[in-house]
């Protein structure tokens, strides 16, 4: 789903891809090169999203109504499908970026047990 | 918005623009590739690479379009369009099954529906009224197995005011009235009913009102008597025009005022009458003049009572209710004495029944014919399943590469199953279609047949489609689906799918094992075909026999014509002149031999009887008519001994009698009858002044009864209306107009006379037993017809997969005579094995017919051996085609072939 550039990261877990999609979201509508690109930068070129991936869950969350669709123009002047949270997605980005929150803490705490 | 519906109502919206989402969706992954491609020219790399780097990290654009539909898309409706698809296909590259298919199946499906829809509207459907089953309907019980159904006046009205269990007690009686139209009188079909009808069926009139209690009373209501008319009387009697309450019409010379018009929904109390007006009961006397079974006390049972329970009572409240009130009603009845103890001895009371759907006579009598007939259309129904699955079946083994590659590939059994099926709903819903487009047809045809033509007993039933019947068109496409699919589709995909790729054509392993059950189905339907033959050729026989049995006159070239006097002034000797004056108008009609008068038609169910004895003999029960000058030559009954009647036999020259043979051996088992006398109750004597022929009275079915036949001119009947028998040369068509106008010349008061030719008497008077006859025959011919394809069909495939190892064995020296014979033993088998257990079965079937026959043994050894003769020839006839073809297998072909 996620293919890191460093493979020793380990997987990461379901569901983690679709949150990341609504995190680069929250920020204004964009198209789907955008999201890819904004993960691939922001985890400063850690992540790498795929296309096999990113497309099914922007269709998959646009299915379920967190997000809405439409054409506009690019940066370039050309027709583009933008992405918006709408307020069903706003709602599942909390959710989600707590429950990855305690999830990662709770990780955290594991690993430096000694 | 829950994420679920949100997205299945995405979903749903993508169903209806398929395409536009795949435009945009292969749009969106082209901005995506070009930005790449972008992203990759800056990075530096030279147009070509970066075109290509971009190309092959997308992948296909196809595959990408796939995975987001996928998505967006019912998987399951997907691939059912897809097999429905590829059914049609597969449908429509077999011309020959398909058609042969739907053809069966629409027969089988146009009969059932039929049938279903006679059934329906005169055993089912409720009344069109409120709260339908409340309704019941109420008989007489004297200890007799069956209940009586009619009431007299004095027990009616004694029941009427009984308001503590029923809302509402109602009589009626179907009845004919002549109407004065502009030309003459006109008969209009009607009913007589009572105050309580209307309030109790609760319709609300389409304008005036309807019939009330204060309008069923001696001499009607405060304004004269009142008339309720149908919406179609309206309509086209008074031409729909809007001030129809308070016109007049003339009924039997009667002015009665026309208060209210009834919806069309409403058909009355009786689901096979459709009356045109509805008269208040008070009226017989007027309307049925000069008989008044009004005033006719315990002696006129003309009533047929009904009623509407209170809310929250039960049937078997109402009866208790019945039963208490029973002897009090009993004996103010004012009946005799003797009778009212007779009654009592009898245990008598009143009951009631449910009455949803109404009270029509004509239930008893065609109950079990009906039921006798859905079980025929059944049978044969089911024979057309088994035919197009085994038909499957076969040809689902000629399939076993492709199923088993298909399954190789990755389809899941139950996905080729479903395809399969598929292919047989298909079949199923195709051909219930095409039934259901025949059913008014066949539906029409079988209504007229039971209704008994023209006559005056006939009845109209509504067999307009209605849910039930549609729900039982689904449900028998439905199990039509399930019957022909699920077997050959479940055999079909089973098996080892090595073994099956690797045979292929030439599968010759467990071949026992796998025909075990085609097999099966060609032995049920040879056998369900016997049973329908022998229990056609059964009914075909008695019929025959009947027709055969003897009627003891010739009714081929007779015509009645009915003349209505009753309402006309004349009686007593004018009215007699007036019928000679007919007589001497219709021997001068074009073709006409002879002509004579008679009061009972024969053979049309009405009758007329009285006890008489030889003077210090016995009293014997006597079958009585009376008949005019020349009857017995026009009616061609032998005259033994003795003189016919002529006009001068008057009231005056003495009272005569003509006795029919049995009734001579009955009263003078001496012989010698001529000039003797019989006296009736009343001690009035008779002379007998010949002797003739026995002919059949009321029914067909069993031998004459004995009768008596007295002049006309003396029958002390008031008005009588009598028929003329007419026997002419040639077409009696021109006779219609004829008598019309001779009777506007003679007699112009009175309705145009009623013609029913002899022939059709006799018809109607065995209709039951023509009916089930000729569905019986005609439903065996397709039994036949069907099992013959079937067995054809299923023994070619089979013949067809063979074609390699005959190939070789005809190569290494197989006779061809040999290889037919091995050929047509598969099918001889399975006719013998299906003959022996349809044999079985139809001999102990066959005592449900037993009612239905007449003088014909439901265990006839030569009528089963007929059926199974034909059913063997039949199918040796359909095995032995591809049998010869078979034989006739060239070796070289054959082999290279595979």
């Amino acid at each position: 789903m996620i293919r890191e550039e460093n493979t020793d990261s380990g997987s990461l877990l379901q569901g983690t891809l679709e949150m990341l999609v609504l995190k680069a979201l929250a920020r204004g509508p964009q198209h789907g090169y955008a999201v890819a690109e904004w993960i691939h930068h922001v985890s400063h070129q850690l992540l790498k999203v795929e296309e096999g991936a990113l497309y099914p869950a922007l269709h998959r969350l646009e299915m379920r109504g967190f997000l809405n669709a439409e054409w506009g123009a690019s940066e370039n002047n050309r027709r583009a499908k933008f992405y918006r949270l709408t307020a069903e997605g706003t709602k599942r980005l909390d959710a989600e970026s707590q429950r990855w929150a305690r999830l990662s803490a709770a990780v955290a705490f594991v690993m430096q047990s000694s | 918005m829950l994420p679920a519906i949100s997205a299945f109502l995405g979903r749903l919206r993508s169903l209806f623009r398929g395409r536009r989402m795949e435009s945009e969706m292969s749009e969106e992954i082209a901005f995506h590739r070009e930005r790449l491609r972008e992203k990759y020219l800056q990075e530096g790399m030279s147009e070509k690479a970066a075109e290509r780097a971009a190309r092959v990290r997308l992948g296909n654009a196809q595959r990408w379009q796939e995975r987001l539909r996928e998505l967006w898309s019912f998987r399951i409706l997907e691939e059912l369009t897809r097999d429905i698809r590829f059914s049609l296909r597969l449908l429509w590259k077999s011309p020959g099954f398909t058609a042969v298919g739907l053809a069966t199946l629409a027969l089988g499906v146009s009969a059932n529906t039929a049938v279903f829809s006679l059934i329906n509207s005169l055993l089912l459907r409720p009344l069109a009224v409120p709260q339908a089953q409340q309704m019941v309907v109420l008989s007489t019980q004297e200890g007799a197995p069956q209940p009586g159904y009619s009431f007299c006046t004095p027990f009616f009205r004694g029941l009427e005011g009984k308001g503590d269990v029923f809302q509402n007690v109602f009589a009626f009686v179907n009845d004919t009235l002549q109407v004065r139209g502009e030309s003459g009188n006109v008969n209009v079909h009607g009913v007589m009913v009572s105050g309580q009808y209307f309030p109790a069926m609760q319709v609300k009139p389409v304008m005036g009102r309807y019939l009330t209690p204060a309008d069923d009373q001696e001499g009607g209501g405060s304004s004269g008597f009142a008339v309720v008319i149908s919406e179609d009387f309206w309509k086209t009697w008074f031409n729909g025009v809007p001030d129809v309450v308070g016109r007049s019409l003339m009924i039997a010379n009667a002015s009665f005022t026309v208060v209210g018009v009834i919806p069309k929904s409403f058909t009355g109390a009786d689901p096979t009458h459709h009356p045109q007006i509805y008269a208040p009961l008070s009226a017989d006397p007027i309307i049925d003049a000069p008989r008044d079974h009004l005033h006719g006390g315990t002696h006129a049972w003309w009533l047929t009572v009904m009623a509407r329970l209170q809310p929250g009572v039960d049937l078997q409240k109402a009866n208790a209710a019945l039963q208490a009130v029973s002897t009090g009603v009993l004996h103010t009845s004012t009946g005799e004495a003797d009778w009212i103890k007779d009654e009592e001895q009898h245990h008598f009371h009143f009951a009631a029944e449910p009455g949803s759907n109404g009270f029509a006579y004509v239930r008893s009598v065609f109950r079990k014919p009906l039921l006798m007939m859905f079980g025929m259309c059944g049978g044969l129904l089911l024979l057309a399943c088994l035919n197009l699955a085994s038909l499957l079946l076969a040809r689902g083994a000629v399939r076993e590469r492709e199923l088993a590659t298909r399954r190789a590939l990755g389809a899941t059994r139950l996905r080729l199953i479903r395809q399969l099926m598929i292919e047989s709903l298909f079949l199923a819903t195709l051909g219930t279609g095409l039934g259901m487009a025949l059913t008014p047809i066949v539906g029409h045809a079988l209504a007229a047949m039971l209704s008994g033509g023209s006559g005056p007993d006939s009845m109209s039933l509504d067999i307009s489609p209605d849910w039930r019947l549609y729900g039982f068109a689904a449900a028998v496409a439905f199990i039509a689906a399930v019957l022909i699919g699920l077997m050959p589709a479940w055999r079909a995909t089973e098996g080892d799918l090595n073994e099956q790729i690797k045979n292929g054509q030439h599968a010759q392993q467990q071949r026992r094992q796998t025909r075990l059950i085609p097999r099966l189905l060609m032995i049920s339907q040879v056998a369900l075909a016997l049973i329908l033959v022998s229990g056609a050729a059964l009914l075909a026989t008695s019929l025959v026999r009947l027709y055969r049995s003897g009627l003891g006159f010739d009714p081929h070239g007779v015509v009645n014509i009915s003349f209505s006097m009753d309402k006309q002034q004349l009686d007593g000797e004018p009215l007699m002149e007036v019928y000679r004056q007919i007589w001497d108008g219709l021997k001068t009609a074009p073709g006409v031999k002879d002509v004579s008068f008679q009061f009972v038609v024969p053979l049309s169910h009405r009758g007329w009887n009285g006890h008489y004895a030889a003077p210090g003999g016995e009293r014997h029960l006597l079958w009585l008519n009376s008949v005019g000058p020349d009857y017995f030559n026009t009616m061609r009954i032998p005259l033994d001994q003795g003189r016919g009647f002529t006009w001068s036999d008057t009231k005056s020259s003495g009272l005569k009698i003509i006795l029919n043979r049995s009734a001579a051996k009955l009263f003078f088992p001496q012989g010698g009858a001529i000039g003797r006398q019989i006296v009736d109750r009343d001690k009035v004597a008779y002379e007998v002044v010949a002797v003739v022929g026995d002919a059949k009275y009321r029914d067909v079915r069993g031998p004459a009864a004995p009768a008596g036949y007295v002049p006309m001119q003396q029958d002390s009947q008031k008005k009588p209306s009598l028929s003329a028998v007419v026997r002419v040369d040639g077409p009696w068509q021109p006779l219609v107009q004829f008598s019309r106008e001779l009777t506007a010349r003679l007699v112009p008061s009175i309705p145009a006379p009623v013609i029913r030719p002899m022939d059709e008497v006799v018809d109607t008077s065995i209709n039951t037993e023509r009916m089930m006859a000729l569905l019986g025959v005609f439903f065996a011919g397709c039994s036949l017809l069907v099992t013959a394809i079937g067995l054809y069909g299923t023994l070619s495939y089979a013949t067809a997969r063979r074609t390699n190892e005959i190939g070789i064995r005809i190569a290494l020296g197989a006779q061809r005579r040999r290889v037919m014979a091995m050929i047509f033993r598969e099918n001889a088998v399975v006719a013998t094995i299906g003959c022996g257990a349809g044999l079985a079965v139809a001999v102990s079937l066959s005592t449900v017919l037993t009612s239905f026959l007449y003088e014909t043994s439901t265990r006839d050894p030569w009528i089963f051996a007929g059926a199974t003769f034909t059913l063997v020839c039949v199918a040796s006839a359909a095995s032995l085609l591809p049998a010869v073809r078979a034989s006739w297998i060239d070796p070289m072909q054959a082999i290279r072939s595979e």
